[in-house]
């Protein structure tokens, strides 16, 4: 069975990819990995035409199937992590493939078999590449099975209808497979491999279901049929669990949605809100009993079309969000785009280095300063008219000259609207922390504004000097590292003397494990996904205020991101 | 026949996201179109498989080279894409 060698053979650890857990039969899916073919008929036996014909169908079969996932995984899950299958569907029409599976077959190969030659050597040659390249192996393998399933009809599991509660558990799970699952079905799943950043641990963010990746070889010890509790917020995979391990299980993976606002056990309220990206991610925030929108961003308004989104249909969508939360509070950040951001219609320069380049504000105060009007323009005239309060926040700003003319702008648009008799309020006004200029004069900025917002992963980017999407200094971009942790103590105490309310949004804010650190440095409010809310709602109101606030006073004053560590570690 | 030399902007050079839709762009235009890496051999633009097989990385020089009709507009739009840094949907 499991491990010997492992303390508990009955616990394997792994990656969480989810916060949650789930537990239930497991079920293999594709045990034995690659689709076996016996060995070729004789070419004379084999009906080359037939072969071609089987082909072209298979194809095209898988073409719509992609397709059809593509859609899907962009509903669920978003542009960019469907964007995969557009890589799908151009290997699959690859001329270097085409050809190599045109020659087995005028060699006499059945379809199948022409199949898994054509694509052989392109995936050793993948597979012997470094770091992001190698992943392209798997999509590889990933449209080479499709094909092969569609040809040899592998009885490969269906995995849209997996049998109610069942873990899935499998060496790999490929995008096209992680985009089927059915989170009202399934438990959870456990992956032999795959890291914190694999499709298949994004896509179980996104979808919600409890997930532990990168298990390593110990995942096949367990038996098809053994019951799994699958711990996403432990990282473990635990096999044959006890009672008392089950009903853990089933309260988290239950995670009591609280529609109320929390506070800590000594009365300390915390806001508890929710990011949010495009309109589709509303319904997910308000079911995860959000307090409000903590950020919501405006990019998915003016990507992907030939121009930008008018006044009224902007409008119209922040209408719509605060209506979501009538009771709540929905925080705008105004457009944040730049180099780094491709809008067509924007023009944006080519820079030698975007992420210290024009963005957010810098544009909004330059070449966008139209667009950035009539978006003001849309946010006031908004404010006026939902029941939930509307805040606008200001991104990347890193002077307070800066600000001065973001709300110079603001009142601008509003004395405007007044003069053309058009319904106006002004709105909550703040900015984003997410520039180590900005947490230095944050005194200055929390006097002007109504709240701060720090954006943490933008942060410790800038404060450590490592770029968020470089693997080589990876390492380097943790918001743990006591510099991070004092620039967002001192914004802290800025928004205090300021009068102004300081929140966090950004992955730091929805980790969890995270929380009480957070509460003990003086967050009035902290905004992750929608699928942590809940988890995170969970903690607060186990929290004493007092007791975090001394434990964020030693981890903040730590010399080390391993001391830190160790203080977060040992007093949670 | 026009060429150009282009420095590759994406943080992650040409990998699924990039590449994709430099094929995508390639495919989008008539004209005989090759990339290759700065004194390397050229492959055919219009390939996923090559595209990607050549491991390119961020701030590495490519050669873009077209053929045809359109040869002016497809460079200019390869060109655009290669310049685009990668969009990035994480949080702040």
């Amino acid at each position: 069975m499991t491990n010997e060698s492992n303390a508990d053979p009955r616990t394997l650890a792994g990656t969480g990819a989810t916060p949650l857990a789930g537990v239930g039969p497991a079920l293999w899916y594709d045990a034995d990995g690659e689709i076996e073919l016996d060995d070729p008929p004789a070419p004379e036996s084999v009906d080359a035409d037939r072969e071609r014909e089987r082909f072209a169908e298979a194809r095209e079969t898988a073409r719509e199937e992609i397709e059809r996932e593509r859609e899907r995984a962009a509903e669920r899950v978003g542009e960019e992590e469907a964007a995969v299958f557009d890589a799908h569907r151009q290997f699959l029409d690859d001329p270097q493939i085409q050809d190599g599976v045109a020659d087995a077959l005028d060699e006499g190969l059945p379809a199948a078999h022409a199949v898994q030659r054509a694509f052989a050597e392109p995936i050793e040659t993948f597979e012997g590449m470094e770091g992001r390249m190698a992943e392209r192996a798997d999509d590889l393998r990933d449209v080479r099975d499709r094909l092969l399933r569609l040809l040899a009809g592998g009885d490969r599991v269906d995995l849209a209808s997996l049998p109610e509660g069942t873990v899935l558990l499998a060496e790999r799970l490929t995008p096209s497979d992680t985009a089927q699952l059915d989170p009202e079905r399934v438990a959870g799943f456990a992956t032999a491999l795959g890291g914190r950043t694999s499709h298949a641990a994004i896509f179980a963010r996104s979808l919600g279901i409890p997930a532990v990746v990168g298990v390593g070889d110990d995942l096949f010890g367990i038996d098809e049929g053994d019951d799994v509790l699958v711990d996403g917020d432990a990282g473990e995979v635990i096999v044959d669990p006890d009672e008392e391990l089950r009903e853990r299980a089933s309260a988290g993976r239950d995670v009591e949605v609280r529609e109320e606002r929390v506070a800590t056990r000594d009365g300390r309220e915390i806001e508890v809100a929710a990011n949010v990206g495009t309109l589709a991610e509303l319904e997910g925030a308000v079911e995860g009993g959000a307090d409000g929108i903590g950020l919501f961003r405006t990019e998915f308004l003016f990507l992907d079309r030939e121009s930008p989104p008018d006044e009224d249909e902007q409008y119209e969508t922040y209408v719509e969000a605060l209506e979501a939360f009538p009771d709540g509070r929905v925080v705008v950040r105004t457009l944040d785009v730049g180099g780094d951001k491709p809008i067509p219609y924007l023009d944006l320069p080519e820079e030698e280095n975007p992420f210290l380049g024009e963005r957010g504000i810098r544009r909004s105060l330059g070449d966008d300063a139209d667009l950035f009007e009539t978006q003001l323009r849309a946010l006031l005239r908004a404010a006026a008219t939902a029941e939930g309060t509307l805040s606008v926040m200001f991104p990347l700003v890193a002077t307070v000259e800066e600000l001065e003319g973001a709300l110079d702008r603001v009142e601008a648009v509003a004395a405007a609207l007044d003069a053309a008799g058009v319904d106006h309020e002004v709105p909550e006004l703040g900015v984003m922390i997410e520039t180590p200029s900005a947490a230095f004069v944050a005194p200055e900025l929390a006097e002007r504004v109504d709240f701060l917002s720090i954006g943490t992963n933008d942060l410790a980017q800038y404060v450590m000097a490592a770029a968020r999407e470089n693997d080589r200094v990876a390492h380097l971009h943790d918001p743990l590292y006591p510099s991070v942790l004092r620039a967002i103590r001192r914004t802290v105490e800025a928004g205090r003397a300021g009068d102004a309310w300081v929140g966090m949004c950004g992955e730091m804010a929805g980790d969890p494990e995270l929380t009480e650190l957070l509460v003990g440095v003086g967050l009035d409010e902290l905004s992750m996904s929608a699928v942590t809310v809940p988890n995170v709602k969970a903690n607060v109101t186990a929290i004493d205020a007092d007791d975090a606030s001394a434990l964020a006073e030693r981890a903040v004053d730590a010399h080390t991101k391993a001391k830190v560590l160790e203080i977060i570690g040992n007093e949670q | 026949m026009i060429e150009r030399t282009i420095t590759v902007v994406p943080e992650a050079g040409l990998h699924a996201r990039p590449a994709s839709k430099f094929v995508e762009t390639a495919n989008e235009h008539d004209s005989e179109i090759t990339i290759a890496p700065e004194n390397g051999d050229s492959v055919n633009a219009a390939s996923m498989l090559a595209v990607t097989g050549l491991g390119v990385k961020s701030g590495e020089r490519v050669v873009v080279a077209a053929d045809g009709p359109d040869e002016e507009a497809a460079v200019d739009a390869l060109e655009a894409v290669l310049s685009t840094p990668e969009g990035d949907e994480s949080e702040e």
